[in-house]
């Protein structure tokens, strides 16, 4: 689905992505681990091109979206959604208008298409009593689900998770997994950049274990979990497990 | 000293002031009115990633800032008109300096309040496939429309004191209404006291308004 040669990425003279290449298949879980630092949140933006890569390729479909010129970023970035670890909900809109927006601007949805999706939705995430609410009067949890669903909203064929679930209080953690967990299920190929190992375990098709700005190991979690090969894995496994 | 205080030329010379005034408030409503059409456009301008748009609005910004708005005045009632062969009358040259002048220190308030949001707005409306242009419009410009409102208050009293400079070229504004009583009754100390103090009526009840939606904007953030 989504295929990155040597990918590189610096910010100055800092390089920060040292030259990645992967490919997530349709259908796929990846949950991408590792110590703060690595690399794992800045390889996710550059998925989307939040992050301009400074070298490689990126394929999306059989389509090279690095080349600006054949390309449509954001016919590109309205197949991908993403969900960020501080939510960046929109705060002078409710929840029903922070979903409705992208699919009626971008899609060009009628109000009462996008509604309905909404709602759908906010019923999918267990939310839709909260439809008319503001942000700023919902619990981390709650508003991280929000922004599950305005990304899903796009109908995305990916999803991207930065840390969802890093600015939580620990009792929300769980509602907002559970929800990433059934996406999971349903089939949905996701990129999930995550601290919660016993999430990765479970949830994940394949877990990369990222370091210095490279893919150090990548195996399935049974495997990588309880088998680590390499040394850096291994320690970085030890501190946290 | 005895300089006796006459309450009757106050309460004579009061009509004729309080028309001045009234012509300060609508030059000033005007120019701030245009400030901010002028200075939400150069205010983008100035955060823009082309280098041209970038250049334009900085040169305009720091030009406007950098010099006197009595030199600005003086440059479009006299200067202007010297260049393009006829004369530009003092109504519309007072309102294109004060507005042109407005306009750049509404694009700094607007600049500030657009780099005061957080960045991951912008990103979650670009992630949702939304173009820069839709993610100002619809995400970055109305959060910062409540940020700004305070300080556009200020800019509103700064150029209503700043707007009796149009006095010069002979607008017959609250200051040159002082003047030209003056010149008939000699009472200055009557005259520009009334002055001062319908400045101040002006300007109280806007700085008033201002704290008020300071503090109403606090509660809601």
């Amino acid at each position: 689905m989504i295929k990155v040669v040597n990918l590189k990425k610096s910010f100055g003279d800092l390089p920060v992505i040292k030259g990645i290449t992967n490919e997530i298949r349709q259908k796929e879980v990846v949950c991408v681990i590792g110590p703060s630092g690595s690399g794992k949140s800045t390889f996710l933006r550059c998925l989307n091109l939040l992050e301009e890569p400074s070298g490689g390729k990126i394929y999306f479909e059989g389509k090279e979206i690095t080349d600006h010129k054949q390309v449509d970023i954001n016919l590109f970035r309205a197949e991908v959604g993403m969900v960020f670890q501080r939510f960046n909900l929109f705060p002078h809109m409710n929840v029903l208008e922070n979903i409705c927006l992208a699919p009626m601007k971008v899609r060009d949805l009628s109000r009462e298409e996008a509604e309905t999706r909404a709602n759908l939705l906010l019923k999918k995430v267990g939310l839709q009593e909260k439809a008319l609410d503001f942000p700023d009067n919902l619990s981390g949890g709650q508003q991280q689900r929000v922004a599950i669903a305005r990304a899903l909203a796009m109908h995305p064929k990916m999803m991207l998770f930065d840390e969802p679930t890093s600015a939580l209080d620990p009792e929300m953690i769980k509602e907002v997994l559970d929800v990433i967990k059934e996406l999971g299920k349903e089939g949905m190929t996701m990129v999930v950049v995550t601290h919660e190992m016993g999430f990765a375990r479970e949830v994940a098709d394949r877990v990369l274990f990222m370091d210095d700005g490279l893919i150090i190991e990548e195996n399935s979690p049974e495997q990588l979990f309880n088998h680590p090969k390499n040394e850096r894995t291994k320690m970085f496994l030890s501190k946290i497990l | 000293m005895d300089y006796s205080w006459s309450w009757k030329v106050i309460i004579h010379s009061l009509p004729m002031l309080l028309a001045g005034a009234r012509l300060t408030i609508r030059l000033t409503c005007i120019a701030v009115g245009m400030g901010i059409i002028i200075g939400t456009f150069v205010g983008i301008g100035r955060i823009s990633k082309n280098k041209l748009v970038y250049a334009l609005s900085s040169v305009y910004v720091h030009f406007i800032r950098g010099t006197p708005l009595l030199v600005q005045l003086y440059l479009f009632y006299f200067a202007l008109p010297a260049l393009l062969g006829f004369p530009i009358p003092p109504m519309p040259a007072a309102i294109i300096s004060m507005s042109i002048n407005s306009g750049a220190y509404v694009a700094e308030i607007v600049r500030a309040g657009i780099q005061s949001i957080d960045r991951g707005q912008m990103e979650a409306a670009r992630s949702l496939g939304m173009t820069y242009r839709q993610g100002m419009r619809f995400i970055i410009i109305p959060q910062t429309f409540k940020r700004i409102v305070p300080p556009l208050g200020n800019e509103f009293i700064a150029l209503l004191k700043d707007s009796s400079i149009v006095s010069v070229i002979a607008l017959e504004e609250l200051v040159r209404k002082g003047y030209i009583i003056m010149g008939r009754t000699f009472r200055s100390f009557e005259i520009w006291t009334a002055v001062a103090f319908l400045f101040l009526f002006m300007t109280l009840p806007i700085t008033q308004l201002v704290n008020y939606a300071e503090r109403k904007l606090q509660n809601n953030d």
